[in-house]
C-alpha cells in the first residue's frame, strides 16, 4: 500500500475521534459562546469603526438651498461616491447666536446661518469640502434657473457622474483589529492542537496499541496521519468560530469589514497551516518521548515557552508593523504565523518579505518534520521513564 | 545484547511454540520479526524470500503488553486496523463484524472498548490480530491472563485458524503442556541464544533417555535398587541406561510388591526446557 492512503486512514481515525470527543465539543461550544458574546458586547457599547458622525446645526427661520443639499447628503449615498464617509446629521437652531455659541462649545461640528459657515477653530474638512461642494451645486443651479433653462434640463446639467473613488489600501484602524484578533486565533488554535497530538500520542504509547499500528505502518506515516487528521480538526474549529463570530457582527452591523478581509482571512489560513505543520509535528515529537498524560506538560514545557514569548512579541510587534521587531519576527518561523497576518492586514507588508517568510516556513517545517519524524520512530516505542532528548535522537529506529 | 547468533525455521501452515525462561529474548525477537525493532544485523525470511514492509503489513500481531484505543468503538477498531493492514474498506468492515459474532461479543460492537470487561477486551485483541486474515500470526504470550475457558477458547480458535486456512501461527508461552499439547515444533530459547528446535518428537528423540512409568503399591521407596542402571525421577518415572532392559525393572517391581502401572513415559517439553536452560 502507497502511503498516502494510509496516512488518510490514520487522518480519518483522528478526526472521527475528533468529533465523538467530548472535549473537543465543550471547548467549541465555549469558543463559539465566547466570540458571540465579545460581538455581541462590541454591538451593544457601538463600535469607533465606521465613518465618523457629523452634526450641522441651521438656523432654520432661513431656509437655504445649501440645507437643502446638505440634507440630501445625509442619504449617504452620494458622499460615499464623492469619497466621503460621514454620517451627517442636522440640528436646528433658533437664531445665529445660538448658532455661533453651538460650534463654539462642540455642541455641533459646523452649522450654516445667513449664507455663512461657521466652523470650530479645527474644522472637519471632510464636512467643510462637504458643505462647499453643497453651495456650489445650489448655487450654479440657481444661475442656471436664472439663466432660463428649465427644471429637467438643470437637473441633467447637475447631475455629471461623480467622480468614482476606490480604495487601494486597506484602511487602518478595521485592519488593525482584524490583525490582533486573526494572531489571536492562531495562537489559541495552534496551542490547542499541539496539545491534542501531544495528549493522543501519549494516550497511543499509554495505551500499548501504537505496537500493533506500527506492526503494520510506518511511524512517519502514523506521524502524518495524525498531525494531518487533528489539524484537520483544528481547521473546522477556527472555521466554525470564525463563521459564529462574524455571522453575529454583520448581523449586528458591530464591524464594518475592510476591503482586505479577505485577503487577511486567506493569510491567516497560510499561516495557520504552516505554523499548524511546524508545532504539530514538534508537539508530537515531543510528546513520544514521555509515557504518561502527566508529562506531557514538561515535556511540550520549551515550545509553549516559545509560542507564548512569540504571542507577546506579536502583540508589541503589530503595534507598529513596520518596526524593527515586527520586521525580524517575519523572518523568524516559530513567530512569523502570528506576526505576517497581523503586517499585512495594516498594509505594511512587502511582497518580497512575504515571499521569503512563506519559503523560511516551508524550509523549516521540512526540517522539523524530518527531526519529529526520528524523534518519534525512535522513542514512540520505549515505555516507562522519559526519555532524554539527546538520547532518543541517538538511538536506533525501528526497522521501518 | 538481547539476542546473539539466534536462528531458526517455523514450519508453515503450522502451530509454533517459542519458549524460553523471562529475558530470554522472545519478546525482542517477535518485535524484530514484525520490524517494529531494528536488528544490529540479520535476516528474516518468509516463503523463501527476506521479509520486506508488504509482507510484515500481513502479519497478525499480538503484542506482549496489550492494548487497543481505549475510546473507539469496538466494531469501527477492528475494521480500523483490519484497513492498516491493508485490507479494503468493505471487506475490513465485514471481517470485524464476523470475528465479533464468532467471538460472541457482538452486542459490545459499539460500545468503546474501555467499556468492556478484561476478559472481552482480550477477544477483541485476538480479534485485532486475526481479522485481517493473516497468512502468519505472532502472538506474544497470547494465554497469559486468561481462565482455562478463555484458554480453550483461544486454543480452538488458533487450531481453526490452522486447520481452515492453513495459517502458520508462532506463539510464545511458559504454559509448556500447552505449547507440548498444540504445537508441532518449538524453539527453546536462553539468554539470547537457541538452545533447541525442532519438532517436539524430534527433540525427544534426541534427548534419548528411555524412561517408563512404573507405580507399585506396597512396595519400599527404593524397590528398584537391585536393577542395574535405573534411576528414580519424581512421579514414578524411572530413566533407564543404556544397558538396562524394561523387563528387569518389571520383575523386580513384582518381586517388591503390587505393579498398578507399567509403561513407557515420554519425556515432556518442561523437562526438555529445564534441561535445556539449566545447562546454561
Amino acid at each position: 500500500m502507497k502511503a498516502w492512503p494510509t496516512i488518510r486512514l490514520v487522518a480519518g481515525r483522528e478526526l472521527r475521534e475528533g468529533v465523538r470527543s467530548r472535549a473537543i465539543r465543550a471547548s467549541l461550544v465555549v469558543q463559539v459562546l465566547l466570540v458571540v458574546a465579545i460581538a455581541l458586547f462590541a454591538a451593544a457599547s457601538g463600535s469607533d469603526d465606521g465613518p465618523p458622525s457629523l452634526e450641522l446645526g441651521v438656523v432654520s427661520t432661513e431656509p437655504q438651498p445649501v440645507v437643502r443639499a446638505a440634507r440630501a447628503q445625509q442619504q449617504g449615498s452620494r458622499a460615499q461616491q464623492q469619497g466621503f464617509e460621514l454620517r451627517l446629521r442636522v440640528r436646528e437652531l433658533p437664531d445665529a447666536v445660538a448658532a455661533r455659541r453651538a460650534v463654539r462649545e462642540e455642541e455641533v461640528d459646523a452649522a450654516l446661518t445667513g449664507g455663512r459657515l461657521l466652523v470650530p477653530g479645527d474644522p472637519d474638512a471632510a464636512l467643510v469640502a462637504l458643505l462647499q461642494s453643497a453651495s456650489r451645486s445650489a448655487r450654479s443651479a440657481q444661475n442656471l434657473r436664472d439663466a432660463g433653462l428649465t427644471q429637467p434640463q438643470i437637473a441633467a446639467a447637475m447631475m455629471p457622474a461623480p467622480l468614482a473613488t476606490e480604495r487601494v489600501a486597506a484602511q487602518e484602524g478595521g485592519g488593525e483589529g482584524l490583525a490582533f484578533l486573526g494572531s489571536l486565533l492562531l495562537y489559541i488554535a495552534v496551542i490547542s492542537c499541539g496539545y491534542a497530538i501531544a495528549s493522543g500520542v501519549v494516550t497511543e504509547k499509554n495505551s500499548r496499541v501504537v505496537e500493533i499500528v506500527l506492526s503494520a505502518i510506518r511511524p512517519s506515516q502514523l506521524l502524518a496521519g495524525k498531525v494531518l487528521g487533528v489539524g484537520l480538526i483544528g481547521l473546522m474549529q477556527i472555521v466554525i468560530v470564525v463563521s459564529a463570530g462574524l455571522g453575529v457582527a454583520l448581523a449586528t452591523g458591530s464591524v464594518d469589514m475592510p476591503s482586505t478581509t479577505g485577503q487577511t482571512a486567506a493569510l491567516v489560513t497560510v499561516y495557520f497551516l504552516l505554523g499548524y505543520a511546524l508545532f504539530g509535528m514538534a508537539f508530537a515529537g515531543a510528546a513520544s518521548i514521555v509515557s504518561r498524560q502527566e508529562d506531557i506538560q514538561s515535556t511540550t514545557m520549551p515550545l509553549m515557552v516559545i509560542l507564548i514569548g512569540g504571542y507577546v512579541l506579536s502583540t508589541t510587534a503589530l503595534g507598529n508593523p513596520d518596526g524593527t521587531l515586527a520586521v525580524v519576527g517575519t523572518f523568524l518561523p516559530p513567530i512569523a504565523p502570528m506576526i505576517v497576518p497581523g503586517r499585512a492586514a495594516q498594509a505594511a507588508l512587502p511582497a518580497w518579505q512575504l515571499a521569503a517568510s512563506i519559503a523560511l516556513m516551508l524550509l523549516t517545517v521540512l526540517v522539523v518534520a524530518k527531526v519529529a519524524a526520528r524523534l518519534y520512530a525512535r522513542s514512540v516505542l520505549r515505555f516507562g521513564a522519559p526519555m532524554k532528548l539527546t538520547e532518543a535522537l541517538r538511538r536506533r529506529g525501528t526497522a521501518q | 545484547m538481547a539476542l546473539d547468533e539466534l536462528s531458526f525455521s517455523v514450519p508453515a501452515g503450522r502451530m509454533f511454540g517459542f519458549v524460553g525462561p523471562n529475558g530470554a529474548g522472545k519478546t525482542t525477537a517477535m518485535r524484530i520479526v514484525l520490524g517494529v525493532l531494528a536488528p544490529d544485523a540479520g535476516e528474516v525470511h518468509w516463503q523463501g524470500r527476506a521479509l520486506d514492509e508488504q509482507g510484515r503489513r500481513g502479519i497478525g500481531y499480538m503484542p506482549e503488553e496489550r492494548g487497543l484505543y481505549p475510546k473507539m468503538p469496538v466494531g469501527e477498531q477492528l475494521g480500523y486496523l483490519a484497513q492498516l493492514h491493508g485490507m479494503p474498506a468493505v471487506r475490513a468492515r465485514d471481517a470485524a463484524a464476523r470475528w465479533l459474532e464468532r467471538l460472541g461479543i457482538a452486542d459490545r460492537t459499539d460500545d468503546p472498548v474501555e467499556a468492556l470487561s478484561l476478559g472481552n477486551q482480550q477477544r477483541v485483541q485476538l480479534a485485532a490480530a486475526l481479522v485481517h486474515e493473516p497468512p502468519l500470526l505472532v502472538l506474544d504470550e497470547p494465554f497469559s491472563g486468561l481462565d482455562p475457558v478463555g484458554v480453550d477458547v483461544l486454543s480452538e480458535v488458533l487450531l481453526d485458524e490452522v486447520r481452515r486456512r492453513g495459517a502458520t501461527i508462532v506463539f510464545s508461552s511458559h504454559q509448556l503442556e500447552l505449547v507440548e499439547r498444540l504445537c508441532d515444533a518449538v524453539a527453546i530459547i536462553a539468554a539470547g541464544r537457541l538452545v533447541a528446535s525442532g519438532g517436539v518428537d524430534e527433540l525427544r528423540r534426541a534427548h534419548g533417555s528411555r524412561r517408563w512409568r512404573v507405580q507399585v503399591s506396597g512396595a519400599p521407596a527404593a524397590w528398584h535398587g537391585g536393577v542395574d542402571g535405573v534411576r528414580a525421577l519424581e512421579d514414578s518415572i524411572y530413566e533407564l541406561g543404556d544397558q538396562a532392559d524394561p523387563q528387569a525393572l518389571l520383575d523386580a517391581a513384582r518381586r517388591q510388591g503390587r505393579v498398578e502401572r507399567f509403561g513407557p513415559a515420554e519425556v515432556t517439553l518442561a523437562e526438555l526446557f529445564r534441561e535445556a536452560t539449566a545447562a546454561r
